[in-house]
């Protein structure tokens, strides 16, 4: 096989990879996401039931941030996760004291957290878009500030009344 | 008859190129936040590493031993078993590639050959995800993103890597090799 041949099929399996990757990733998107949500939202609960969904559309009106994480120095860019919960809670439902907990069922990991904690500006906590497209809540504060700590794969959020 | 195993001076080579992975990876920033922009470092260490050794398992020996030290070190996202075996992908990517293309100082081959490699690191990565049940990318688009980043990085990285070995041979440094060995 001469070297020009050899190119194209180099070409040929990567584009075949490629596609291969992003169609069965189509699929796996339907397959995933509950029938009531759109594919990738994050499903927002109040005392357990549930009260609204955080999509990509809601991304326009929200301020896009970011900081250096102190671990790797690599910089984290999102949206922060109270101006997510504010868009879709009433001020009402989020007090001082209303606990907070963003989950990763895939992967086991949750953060708890207070709205005080959340409001902070200084905390950073926000969501930061992973290398293949899922929100992972990183954060400044000291219980949120490592990459163990992190929540990579957020799939839900739990609001609770105190 | 080419000799098919490695000597201890090739897999000492070997093991440096596989540090200076991890140092590359921990050590070199650029402010481009798109995924998969490392791979500009990386991938031309791995190519200048498999020009160097030029033996079939050399750029595998790479990504194995600097999997092994970004996983004890804690690198990444996703836990060491993640970091290890998309490391490890890399290199046995780009050995694979090379097999097919050859020659890693050629400025078509090796731009060709290290997307494969840098592909087959997204690759383990996204099976990984799917196989814990990660949840659908909130962005849409953001696999593709991140897919398109893998190629071009790892293009731009094996061109990197195949222009460093044109400057080391130019510089005699194969020739001095060859004395070594």
């Amino acid at each position: 096989m001469n070297q020009n041949k050899r190119i194209l099929l180099a070409v040929l399996i990567l584009v075949l990879v490629g596609g291969a990757i992003l169609g069965l990733e189509v699929l796996r998107r339907q397959r995933v996401t509950p029938a009531d949500l759109k594919p990738g939202s994050i499903p927002i609960y109040v005392d357990g039931e549930m009260e609204a969904a955080f999509t990509p559309e809601d991304l326009a009106s929200l301020k896009e941030v970011s900081f250096q994480d102190a671990e790797e120095g690599k910089s984290q860019t999102g949206w922060m996760l109270q101006d997510v919960l504010r868009v879709h809670l009433s001020e009402d439902t989020l007090t001082p004291e209303t606990s907070i907990t963003v989950i990763s069922t895939s992967r086991e990991k949750s953060a708890d957290l207070t709205w005080n904690e959340v409001e902070d500006a200084e905390n950073m906590v926000m969501f930061d878009v992973s290398g293949r497209g899922t929100l992972k809540l990183v954060s400044k504060m000291e219980k949120l500030d490592t990459r163990d700590e992190w929540v990579q794969d957020t799939d839900r959020i739990e609001v609770a009344s105190p | 008859m080419k000799e098919r195993t490695f000597s201890t001076f090739e897999l000492i080579l070997l093991a440096l190129f596989a540090a200076l992975v991890v140092v590359a990876k921990i050590a070199l920033r650029t402010p481009i936040q798109m995924p998969g922009h490392t791979g500009l470092f990386w991938m031309a260490v791995v190519v200048v590493g498999a020009g160097v050794v030029p033996k079939l398992g050399a750029a595998s020996l790479i990504g194995l031993t600097s999997g092994i030290l970004a996983g004890f070190l804690g690198m990444g996202d996703f836990g060491a078993l993640n970091t290890f075996l998309s490391y490890t992908a890399v290199g046995v990517g780009t050995d694979l590639a090379l097999l097919l293309l050859r020659d890693p100082e050629n400025l078509i081959a090796a731009p060709l050959a290290a997307p494969l490699g840098h592909t087959a690191k997204f690759l383990v990565k996204w099976v990984l995800s799917a196989a814990t049940g990660a949840p659908a990318g909130f962005v849409a688009l953001g696999l593709a993103r991140a897919l398109i980043g893998y190629v071009v990085f790892g293009a731009l990285g094996g061109l990197l890597g195949a222009l460093t070995l044109r400057g080391l041979r130019a510089a005699g440094f194969f020739a001095y090799l060859s004395e070594k060995r």
